[in-house]
This record gives structure tokens, sequence and C-alpha cells, in this order.
């Protein structure tokens, strides 16, 4: 009989042992699934494909802050300790005592959307969403050097694409200015500004300053990148 | 059970747990940008290559961006799902 508890008890204890490492192994899934995050923000461009019709409007102009206010909400319970950061999957250790990336991402859509013109907040939600990890993952396996290089390449490209139908010097202009600004965001860390909300803010507010000085330097706005979808009904 | 070994149990429950929200969450993380960027697409054919009332060229590029960018990170996340999916069928847990 002791010797069957004993048994029992032994197994038990390798077992949770070898539960503990796979858990351990769970780091690997995370870094993952942080990736497919990021780049399930780009859904967020939905916003502009929707139809400008009357309760799509409001629902255009409500449901983003709900979202976030609700984001804020969750934090708030968390970091006071009411909802439990195991709860969170995914969570960075930094992260367990201060606001997580996910919320400054949020933010950062969201203020790009409702305050932005499109043809700025298109391209620096794409950085966000794919330049970001995939500077990560360069960083991971290469050296810093070279994700900043295929950062730098991968957001100029997105800021060229939105600008495409803009003057070749303003398309320029705005790929290196974007493109450096979203490479800078990306690089410097701060413990209570994540990158998630520099990688987005940065670029945004220099393209911004240029959107501003674009016709004292000649140049006409370019048009439109998504145009909002008519109502099937 | 001594204090240590009940707090290793919880923590396991707690991952399990966590864990589990990444299941549940992993088809909206796939399917639902790939919908978005069909969406684009399908904008695009319909109100340019078709009527050829709109420049459009952009949500075509965008449609092919948020599909291409979403899958390049959607296959090692669900291979790493899968090994771990069975990580845990086969510790029977």
């Amino acid at each position: 009989m002791v010797k069957n508890v004993k048994v029992t008890l032994k197994d038990t204890k390798q077992k949770i042992i070898d539960t503990r490492d796979k858990i351990n192994s769970i780091d690997f899934d995370a870094h993952w699934y942080r990736r497919v995050f990021h780049a399930f923000g780009a859904s967020f461009l939905l916003y502009y494909i929707l139809p400008d019709g009357n309760w799509i409007h409001v629902l255009k102009f409500w449901v983003p802050p709900i979202i976030v206010i609700i984001a804020i909400l969750i934090e708030i319970f968390r970091l006071k300790g009411f909802i439990s950061s195991d709860h969170f999957f995914g969570l960075r250790m930094y992260e367990k005592n201060r606001v997580g990336s996910y919320l400054f991402f949020g933010v950062a859509a969201l203020i790009l959307l409702w305050r932005f013109p499109q043809q700025i907040a298109i391209p620096c939600i794409l950085c966000a969403c794919f330049a970001d990890p995939v500077m990560g993952e360069i960083r991971n396996r290469f050296d810093k050097k070279s994700a900043i290089i295929t950062g730098f390449i991968l957001c100029m490209v997105f800021f060229m694409i939105t600008w495409y139908k803009a003057d070749i010097t303003l398309v320029l202009l705005v790929g290196i200015i974007g493109a450096a600004g979203a490479v800078i965001g990306e690089t410097k860390k701060f413990y209570w500004l994540d990158d998630d909300l520099m990688i987005q803010m940065v670029p945004a507010f220099l393209l911004l300053i240029i959107w501003f000085a674009i016709p004292q330097l000649g140049f006409s706005y370019p048009g439109d990148v998504i145009y909002p979808g008519l109502m099937p009904w | 059970m001594n204090k240590s070994k009940m707090m290793d149990v919880r923590k396991i429950e707690n991952d399990k747990r966590a864990f589990r929200t990444e299941l549940l969450l992993a088809p909206l993380l796939v399917v639902f940008p790939f919908i978005i960027g069909i969406i684009f697409i399908n904008d695009w054919y319909v109100r340019d290559f078709l009527e050829g009332s709109l420049d459009l060229h952009g949500e075509l590029i965008l449609g092919i961006i948020i599909i291409v960018g979403n899958i390049l990170f959607d296959i090692p996340f669900i291979k790493s799902l899968r090994n771990f999916t069975a990580l845990f069928r086969k510790s029977g847990k």
C-alpha cells in the first residue's frame, strides 16, 4: 500500500516536472502568437473601406474607441490585481507590472484612424503590423544592424506604396522620412512608452509636418488609397 | 501537498488556461485578416477592374500585403501551435 502511494507520488512529481518543462517551451508559441497578433492589426484598415452610410458611420465612430476603452479597463483591472496576468497569454515579463503592448498598439491605431489622413495612417499601421515583427525576427536571428536595414526598407516600401499617387519627389521624401521615423520609433525602447506606439506615432507626426507643408513645397495632395465601399442595399 | 507543489500546479493550471485562450483566438487571428484582404481585392476587382470607375490599385496592393503578410506569420504560428497541442496530448493533459 505504502509502496503504491510512493510510486503514485513519484509519477505525479515526474508528470509535474515534465509538464512544467513543456509549459516553459510555451515561450516559443507566445513568440509567434505575438507576431500573429501584430499582423492581425492590419485588419483595422477595414475601417476605411466600410461604407459611409448612416448607421455604419456611427459604428465607425464609436466601435474603435469602445474597444480601446474596454482594453483600458481590462488593463486597469489587471494592474490593480483584480485579474491575474496569467490569463494574458503572450504577455512579456516586464509587462506584468506595466500597461501591455497591445493597449499601446490599439491607442496609437485609434489616434491614427480618427485624427490623421489615411495617407499617413495606413503606412504607419502597416509598419507596426509587419515591419515591427519582421525587425524582431531578424534581430533574433541575425543582428540589430540587419534588423534596422530590413525594417527601413520595408517601411519605406509601405510609405511609397501608400503615396504612389503623389509626385515622385514627394514619394521619395515621404518614404525616407517615414521609414526613418518608424525605425527610430521601433528601436528606441522606453519602459513606460512601448515601441508599438512609437513605431506608429513618430512617423505619423513627421509626416504630418510634411502634410501641412505640401502646398508650400509646391506639390499637390495625393488622393486617397482606400475608398469607402458602396452600400450593397 | 506542500506550498511549492501547490504553486507549481497552480502555475500549470494558469498556463493551460492561457494556452486555451490562444487556441480559441487562433481562428480569429488567422482567418479575419485573410477575409479583410479578400474584401480589399474584391473591391478593387468590382469597382476598378470591372467598372473602371475609380483608381483603386492601392486597394489591390494593400489586400495583397495584408494576405501575404499574415500568411508569413500564420505558418510558423500554426506549426508551433500544432507542436504544442501534440505535446499536451502526449502528456495526457
